[in-house]
């Protein structure tokens, strides 16, 4: 009969079809018998690529920056210090402008001698690439005085040297020329031109990352063999995946579970103070509401409803702390601390607020039917963090009689206004400062980037010149407390303008299995060799 | 509720031509079929609730952060909870029916006249017209909705209005074809033959004729779209692609639940039921009508 | 029918065409650009600005329009990706075939649930078996497919630990997504099955047999299924588009590395040949099944078979 028959092909048909392409993707998890055993991490997103200049986003960066690759000068973020990595010393003159680096004897992972002309083609190479724009634009040159010596000349003297020496990783110049003269692009495929103590053995762009143990590596061989990342997009699924042992180490571990995760690992779970800044910008030459920002009283008030209090709880799950300083001093040595009480911190005050108000000349009727000051414009999404802290900021100004709304966009779209001063209220953060200096991307208008706030107006609001000549001093000066003072009378002077209010600083949780022992927990970037198999 | 009416009106319109007995007919067959009945029950009652809101339950509540209840659990004074935030789940859900009811119902009424026309324009000219209309509407099929959508609210922002926009050029091709194949079978009528004899333009002909006539298969296929749509709004929600704060909406309260969802289930439940309730009370209006629009069926 | 087919598969470049031009200007709607979601905030917009050169990104819409045309047609390239400098069919190719994995998963077992359970219900109407199914359909076909692939996740990964919480390890990787994705898929066949079939019972051809005293067996295989299925098979294909966009849920909270979570995370990137191409992709896919579906419809019913013979002449 004809129906049958077509149910039947029907039948045979579907079933031959996932058949077809269902063997083509099994394969078999790899069993785990002594040494071959296999440290588990996750990625929350595919790596985008194996060359350091090409991964954008901090999962990614993870990798290449510490495990593949290294640059002349280590960091040591729980101290707030860098140290000689693939430098063995480095002579700076007097005036400041050259640094004269003594290599260590280091080799690839294709088992070259790392030399000086390396590190020349490595740095040369990040200088035509205008995304590290930001750490090489104070370098005029760099040259190779002998294998191991490379000396670099800056055009000003520059005390925040030190994070390009971390940022710029070494790549084996050999290996690197060789894949772009076959016609590949470097980074698209598994590589061995790094010095890291791991290098790719298997990369899928599709899927995970697996590294092995490069165990020539100059400091000595890994302890921990091999590593997959696995590719896990959904948070609960993450933890899930931790609770099943499905991952041995869970870095960023999301924070609205961190009971659950806490109860799982026990004593192994540990919450770290994160290195990042989430803040308000406001932008004063807003048009909003016939420029009601440009009322200093106005942005005050602003400041003093905010409840960071609640920020912390919505977004970080009480995890998090409230913060005052652009950045944490825990790991930034320079950074101007709220506990000396040298600048203004507008903690939360309903009162004060409400003053403001009065002062810039609106009626008690005025502030209870809530004053319009614009839209919060933040990014990614609505139940990110910052989308969360914008929808709190929301209900903050509407308790203390003012009226906002909330726009939440991709960071891509939102990024071009921004810049552009094209918005009312801002979220924004920013992570990773390791040296005070870089505030200046926030406050000096030649700063390319993140210049949220137009200080540098035509109109002369803001004594932008000011700040500006602080900002150089502050980044010639090489005493820390001479620095330390510099800044802090510096950021007194930004939050006197009242244009940028520090929010909160998140919390990183970090939690790993009862297979492995970690020796030290950083905000950021883990060290693979920080890892062990537990006895 | 205001499809109910809406139906109504729609009704009158196609029984225009064969007079009031019809709808009473159709009313008649539809309330001996129990479960339609018990659909517009539910949906009467939902529709009192959310029309009616602020008689018992104050947006203020709804929207307003006290983070000393933050996740707290059901009890008397907040019969649904707390979300992450402070705020009381029962008002959310109450004003965000509102909002998700609302773009459903919108965003239904755009696409059905939308498509409804481009289908009545494509069958009763045929020929040319048809085949440029049909073979456009084949690429933008083949194209997924979800990429659509999600790409249009990317480019013009997640609003009211825009999400409406987005979910109508993702559902307009449902009615297209539907009206399409109607409108074939009913040129081959003997009164649509006699208009055009008589010399009835065609835009006269396809409002007055056809459009009224095809109007039992359209209002099937719209109600039973509303569910759809108000599901696939809790699916762009979950992609990040919902209504702004602080307005309520259904999706967009699933979605913020996700995180919360081991430890406090309750944010997740109560908006996931309204959902399925309405979901279900309007499937089975919508199959209980057509039921009884198709005679086949009377026994 | 030959001709026919040759016709239909013809109709796939202009599809392909059409599909390019409507992503493009899509695309062109949205904010933002590749240069500055791959260089990052530090980066002055001069420097972003050379960068979109440098890909090709800031050409005039057609000129870029009809580039990727070109290479696309007359040299088989889909371009470089702009964000991980991939070839970006090296890069699409096994996330498509995951994705429509899944979503044939998927269809087969919606099928295969949903399809004998409405043909039961129909035939033993009103009977215990089909108030239960019919209930639990209209519930599951009601519950969103985030939800309920949350709750699956929760309770056969995390309760049961019986199936991986991420990804596609072995076989039971499958599981959880394609029952997230079919279930309310399921459910619809189901009801769609079931209402299809009375329809073709409540006949009078069917009545007809029933009193010239043909065997019930008879009369439902004969004479019922053969006309209710007709609509059912249209609905099985139409299905693949809802599969389609359940999966880039189902992908995401898997982990699964679809074509879907994919396209949604270069939107944001604004990859264009990534998203161009695996539009494409899934559009071809999406229409070779609906051609499938008519042949098959064809096929069964010997009026529309007619009607392509005829169209040979």
């Amino acid at each position: 009969m004809k129906i049958k028959k077509l149910f039947t092909l029907l039948l045979i048909m579907t079933m031959a079809f996932t058949f077809c392409t269902g063997c083509s993707s099994d394969d078999t998890p790899d069993t785990k018998t002594g040494d071959d055993q296999t440290l588990y991490l996750r990625l929350t997103s595919p790596l985008q690529s194996t060359d350091w200049q090409q991964t954008s986003n901090l999962d990614g960066n993870k990798i290449t920056y510490i495990q593949l690759f290294e640059g002349l000068y280590g960091m040591d973020e729980a101290s707030g210090g860098y140290y000689n990595l693939l430098a063995k010393d480095i002579q700076v003159s007097d005036d400041g402008l050259i640094y004269t680096v003594n290599l260590v004897d280091a080799t690839f992972q294709n088992g070259d001698v790392m030399t000086a002309d390396d590190v020349v083609f490595s740095y040369n190479l990040a200088m035509e690439n205008s995304k590290f724009g930001y750490v090489t634009s104070m370098i005029d040159k760099i040259e190779a005085k002998d294998d191991k010596t490379v000396v670099l000349t800056l055009k000003y003297p520059y005390s925040a040297i030190s994070h390009t020496f971390f940022t710029i990783k070494i790549v084996s110049q050999r290996e690197y020329e060789e894949t772009t003269a076959s016609g590949g692009a470097f980074g698209t495929a598994p590589h061995t031109a790094g010095t890291g103590p791991y290098y790719v053995t298997e990369y899928d762009v599709s899927a995970g990352v697996k590294l092995a143990a490069y165990e020539n590596y100059w400091q000595g061989a890994p302890a921990i063999k091999n590593v997959e990342y696995r590719v896990i997009t959904d948070d609960a699924a993450a933890v899930i995946a931790f609770e099943n042992g499905e991952i041995d180490y869970l870095c960023d571990a999301p924070l609205s579970e961190w009971a659950n995760i806490e109860e799982a690992a026990g004593e192994r779970c540990s919450l770290v103070k994160a290195n990042d800044i989430q803040f308000l910008a406001i932008n004063y030459s807003s048009p909003s509401n016939n420029g009601i920002l440009a009322n200093e009283k106005v942005r005050e008030a602003i400041f003093y409803a905010i409840n960071k209090d609640n920020i912390v709880q919505a977004s970080t799950n009480g995890l998090g702390s409230p913060a005052y300083e652009y950045m944490v001093p825990e790991y930034v040595a320079t950074s101007p601390k709220a506990s000396d009480g040298k600048f203004a911190t507008y903690d939360y005050n309903q009162d004060a607020c409400h003053q403001c108000l009065l002062d810039a000349g609106f009626s008690e009727e005025e502030i209870a039917a809530g004053i319009p000051v614009g839209t919060i414009l933040t990014y990614p999404s609505d139940t990110s963090p910052k989308g969360k802290a914008a929808v709190v900021i929301q209900d903050c100004l509407k308790q203390n009689g003012m009226i906002a709304e909330v726009e939440i966009r991709e960071s891509a779209a939102c990024s071009n206004d921004l810049y552009g001063q094209n918005y009312d209220l801002a979220i924004y953060s920013d992570s990773g400062n390791y040296d005070y200096n870089n505030i200046r991307q926030m406050l000096h208008s030649e700063s390319v980037g993140m210049y949220l706030v137009n200080y540098k107006d035509d109109k002369g609001t803001f004594d932008w010149k000011y700040m500006e000549d602080l900002i150089d001093q502050g980044v010639t000066a090489t005493d820390v407390k001479e620095r330390y003072d510099i800044y802090t009378e510096l950021w007194s002077y930004a939050m006197d303008t009242k244009t940028l209010l520090p929010l909160y600083h998140s919390a990183v949780g970090i939690a790993w299995s009862d297979r492995i022992k970690v020796e030290k927990l950083n905000p950021m970037y883990y060290h693979l060799t920080d890892i062990s198999w537990a006895e | 509720m205001f499809m109910i009416f809406q139906k109504k009106e729609a009704n009158i319109d196609a029984s225009l031509y064969q007079g009031q007995s019809k709808v009473k007919e159709i009313w008649r067959r539809l309330r001996k079929s129990k479960g339609a009945m018990i659909g517009l029950i539910m949906l009467v009652v939902m529709a009192v609730a959310l029309l009616g809101a602020p008689l018992f339950v104050s947006y203020d509540s709804a929207i307003n952060q006290d983070f000393s209840l933050m996740l707290a659990k059901p009890c008397k004074e907040h019969f649904f909870g707390n979300d992450g935030y402070g705020r009381d789940i029962f008002a959310r859900i109450i004003y965000g029916g509102r909002t998700s009811i609302g773009i459903a119902l919108l965003a239904t009424v755009a696409s059905c006249i939308v498509g409804s026309m481009l289908g009545a324009i494509a069958g009763f000219f045929g020929g040319a017209v048809d085949n440029v209309i049909m073979r456009s509407l084949d690429i933008f099929m083949s194209v997924p909705d979800i990429l659509f959508t999600m790409a249009v609210v990317y480019a013009l922002g997640a609003s009211f209005t825009n999400l409406i926009v987005a979910l109508t050029l993702a559902y307009f091709t449902n009615y297209v074809r539907l009206v399409r194949s109607e409108v074939l079978t009913l040129s081959e009528q003997d009164y649509v033959e006699a208009s055009k004899a008589g010399g009835a333009g065609g835009l006269r002909i396809i409002l007055s004729h056809i459009i009224p006539n095809a109007v039992g298969v359209i209002i099937v296929n719209t109600t039973l779209n509303v569910a759809k749509i108000i599901l696939y709004e809790s699916t762009l929600s979950f992609l990040g692609l919902g209504m702004p704060s602080p307005t309520p909406e259904w999706g967009q309260m699933l979605s913020e639940s996700r995180e919360f969802m081991r430890n406090a289930p309750h944010l997740m439940i109560f908006p996931a039921l309204a959902i399925v309730i309405t979901a279900c009370s309007i499937n089975l209006v919508g199959d209980g009508l057509r039921d009884a629009l198709d005679p086949h069926l009377k026994s | 029918m030959y001709k026919y087919v040759i016709k239909r598969i013809l109709f796939l470049i202009p599809t392909i065409i059409g599909v390019t031009l409507i992503i493009y200007f899509v695309m062109n709607l949205t904010p933002g650009d590749p240069g500055r979601a791959i260089l990052g905030s530090g980066v002055s917009q001069e420097d972003v600005d050379a960068y979109n050169h440098a890909i090709g990104y800031d050409l005039p819409f057609f000129q870029k329009f009809l580039n990727y045309l070109g290479n696309m047609f007359f040299h088989g390239d889909f371009g470089i990706s702009y964000v991980t400098k991939q070839s970006v069919f090296n890069e699409i190719w096994p996330r498509y075939i995951t994705t429509i994995e899944l979503a044939f998963i998927g269809m087969f077992v919606s099928t295969v649930i949903g399809i004998p359970l409405g043909i039961y219900a129909a035939v033993k109407q009103y009977s215990a078996t089909d108030t239960v199914a019919s209930l639990v359909s209209f519930l599951l076909a009601a519950v969103p497919t985030f939800v309920l692939g949350l709750v699956l996740l929760f309770f056969f990964a995390l309760k049961l630990n019986w199936l991986p919480s991420y990804g596609i390890p072995d076989w039971t990787g499958y599981i959880m997504p394609t029952l997230a994705i079919s279930i309310p898929i399921a459910a619809q066949n189901f009801r769609f099955t079931k209402s299809s079939m009375l329809d073709a019972i409540h006949q009078d051809y069917v009545r007809t047999a029933r009193a010239k005293g043909a065997s019930e067996r008879i009369v439902v295989w004969k004479h019922v299924l053969k006309n209710a299925l007709l609509p059912v098979i249209t609905q099985i294909g139409l299905n693949l588009g809802v599969l389609l966009c359940g999966a880039v849920v189902a992908e995401q909270l898997f982990s699964v590395q679809g074509i879907g979570s994919l396209i949604v995370a270069r939107i944001t990137l604004k990859d264009e040949p990534v998203i161009i191409a695996g539009t494409i992709l899934i559009s071809i896919c999406f229409t070779v099944v609906m051609l499938l579906v008519d042949l098959i419809y064809a096929f069964i019913d010997p009026r529309i078979r007619a009607k392509y013979t005829k169209k040979r002449g």
